[in-house]
């Protein structure tokens, strides 16, 4: 289950200046990642990740109102993604295999985030809160929209960040594709 | 080349198919009378609802169906649709609930489909409403083979077990028999551009993974052995079940046997890191007998629930029109593991399939194009190549009434399904069916 939307100002003890320094350097890091990803430049993608990253996304069920505390699968259980930091390598490998059919000939991809939200800063780590929109087209008419929430995790390095943890919510249940080859 | 006329749509002697059975809407309408609504359909497991209340949405091929267990411990499968209107009575996936609350007029429905409440019971029907006839339709049949919940909607259709035969209750023991399994909270489900039978009959296929999922093979995550294994193992059962895939040699069944012997014989029910220990319980080997307990296959339970014996899961393959599939995934583990093992088995799950998985990923966009292949006005009046095999191999009976097809990469359990498939098609009716399908297959194949 995802923590509860923060939609509180910041839980952070900077002043507003730095917060908004924070939030410019937060924004352009997701752009850049995003960047790299509908270049397909997964390789630097990739190095962009913490050794401890964790990459998840749950299964969500239509349940009543009364149950909506189990619309997602707990950490654990079944998944679409649950994947460490060796995992997600094994995934960069196979786009670049060349014989990876669902990405060749390749998809074309388009990554948009907003409603960018700094919910917690505690020493190097970033919490952020997102909405995503990733837009697929394949071939001569395949088309695919996933739209959800993300909660991600950004480590400040020496000169720059690292992404340790990527926790996404898709707005589908069933998934409307006949598959998730993308990264989100 | 035999012409393949309409209602000889499978050419079992030559090993062809009419390509229009993956597009043909009538074909479609029929398959869902002749073959979902008459045949016995995979609900859930028990695990999934182990207390009354407790209900999962499914499907029998497009009538959904809530699978519910009632306050008799009952469980009831009932159509999801008020008599009133027509209305769902139930639109969550999956949860608890003390009745089903027609949110339409507000016809409310015990745990058995019984109807005990009408607003305006007295003022507007004046009392003239007989309840008991006005409850939500039940499936004909509902039986449970080791925790394995089916569904028939035809009175006629014959019991469960017999509809099974060994094949298909070994399908089934090849989970059930690995302890005491539960479902792992999660069914994954997604949409594929492909007709039904397209992906049942590539859970046979062991000729696509060195092609199809060649990237996943580079990537090291399983061995090229594994996915390309030499020898073959099939097993072809009454009423279209089949298993297809490889096997565990008598040999080695024999070295298992002595390993693990003292494994079952004490209360240590760990996995051992073998994946194949389980074969060396007396009780496994008792229920599967000699030939089962060395399948390793990809077992069929006609028509539409693939074991996926690699990781305990269960796949349904939904139909969705002519055109469309809905895949589902069932992940088992044995109740009885260690935390750590069972995360093991269920990231294993998660890796290997569903939408996103190493191996799945690469398997959709083929079944959508061999769909789309279908369509054509001339494309689709030229047959497939279902030849592979075709009359080159012996089916071998073992002492125990047992038979198997040992044999190297083939496409014996495709053709198998696809020759019962019309049988299915053509029948009027259960005895029809019972009276006119193929037997057990003997001697050359």
């Amino acid at each position: 289950m995802p923590e509860q939307s923060n939609t509180e100002p910041s839980n952070t003890e900077l002043s507003t200046p730095d917060l908004m320094l924070l939030q410019f350097e937060v924004e352009q890091f997701l752009y850049h990642e995003a960047k790299l990803l509908d270049e397909r430049r997964y390789d630097e993608w990739i190095n962009l990740l913490t050794e401890d990253i964790h990459y998840w996304m749950p299964i969500r069920r239509t349940t009543t109102t009364r149950e909506i505390n189990k619309e997602f699968t707990e950490p654990g259980a079944m998944a679409f993604f649950d994947d460490d930091l060796e995992m997600l390598k094994m995934r960069v490998k196979k786009m670049a295999a060349g014989n990876a059919w669902s990405e060749d000939p390749p998809s074309r991809t388009r990554h948009f985030v907003s409603n960018i939200h700094i919910s917690g800063v505690q020493g190097d780590e970033i919490k952020v809160e997102l909405n995503f929109h990733l837009y697929r087209t394949r071939l001569e008419s395949e088309e695919d929209s996933w739209i959800g929430r993300r909660q991600d995790l950004i480590r400040r390095t020496d000169n720059s960040f690292m992404l340790a943890r990527r926790h996404i919510f898709l707005e589908q249940t069933v998934i409307l594709s006949q598959n998730m080859s993308s990264m989100f | 080349m035999n012409l393949i006329t309409r209602q000889n749509w499978v050419d079992n002697d030559n090993g062809l198919v009419d390509r229009r059975i993956f597009s043909d809407v009538e074909i479609y309408q029929t398959e869902l009378k002749k073959i979902f609504a008459r045949g016995w359909n995979f609900m859930c497991h028990e695990s999934q609802i182990p207390e009354s209340g407790n209900f999962f949405l499914n499907y029998i091929g497009e009538d959904q169906v809530i699978v519910v267990r009632d306050r008799n411990q009952q469980v009831q499968v009932l159509l999801n649709s008020c008599p009133h209107r027509g209305n769902t009575v139930c639109r969550a996936d999956q949860g608890k609930t003390r009745s089903f609350f027609c949110s339409y007029h507000g016809w409310n429905f015990d745990l058995d489909g019984k109807l005990v409440g009408v607003p305006g019971f007295e003022p507007f029907y004046k009392g003239d409403l007989d309840k008991d006839k006005w409850g939500l339709a039940k499936a004909a049949q509902v039986e449970s083979y080791k925790g394995f919940v089916f569904a028939t909607l035809d009175p006629d259709a014959i019991a469960l077990g017999d509809f099974l035969g060994w094949v298909g209750r070994l399908g089934l023991d090849l989970i059930a028999e690995q302890g005491d399994v539960e479902v792992v909270d999660g069914i994954q489900k997604n949409r594929i551009q492909c007709n039904w039978k397209l992906a049942v009959d590539n859970l046979f296929d062991w000729y696509h993974p060195k092609v199809s999922h060649a990237s996943a093979i580079r990537t090291g995550i399983m061995s090229e052995e594994s996915m390309y294994p030499m020898s073959q193992m099939v097993i072809l059962g009454e009423y279209g079940h089949a298993i297809g895939g490889p096997g565990v040699s008598e040999d080695e069944q024999r070295r298992l046997e002595e390993k693990y012997a003292d494994l079952y014989s004490t209360a240590n029910l760990e996995k051992p890191k073998s994946p194949n220990s389980w074969r060396a319980n007396q009780q496994a080997i008792q229920e599967l007998g000699p030939v089962g307990i060395r399948s390793k296959g990809h077992p069929n339970i006609f028509p539409n629930l693939w074991v996926s014996t690699g990781g305990t899961q269960l796949c349904l393959r939904l139909p969705k029109g002519p055109l469309e599939t809905e895949l589902w995934w069932f992940t088992f583990v044995n109740r009885n593991l260690s935390t750590e093992t069972k995360r093991r088995i269920i990231q294993g799950a998660i890796h290997f399939f569903g939408p996103a998985g190493m191996l799945e990923q690469d398997d959709g966009e083929n079944w959508s194009h061999s769909t789309r292949g279908s369509r054509g006005v001339v494309t689709g009046d030229r047959p497939l190549n279902f030849r592979m095999g075709l009359g080159q191999d012996k089916v071998r009976s073992d002492q125990s009434g047992q038979s198997s097809i040992e044999t190297v990469v083939n496409e014996h359990g495709q053709r198998w399904t696809y020759r019962s498939w019309q049988e299915w098609m053509k029948a009027d009716n259960w005895s029809d069916l019972v009276k006119n399908h193929s037997p057990e297959p003997k001697g050359q194949v």
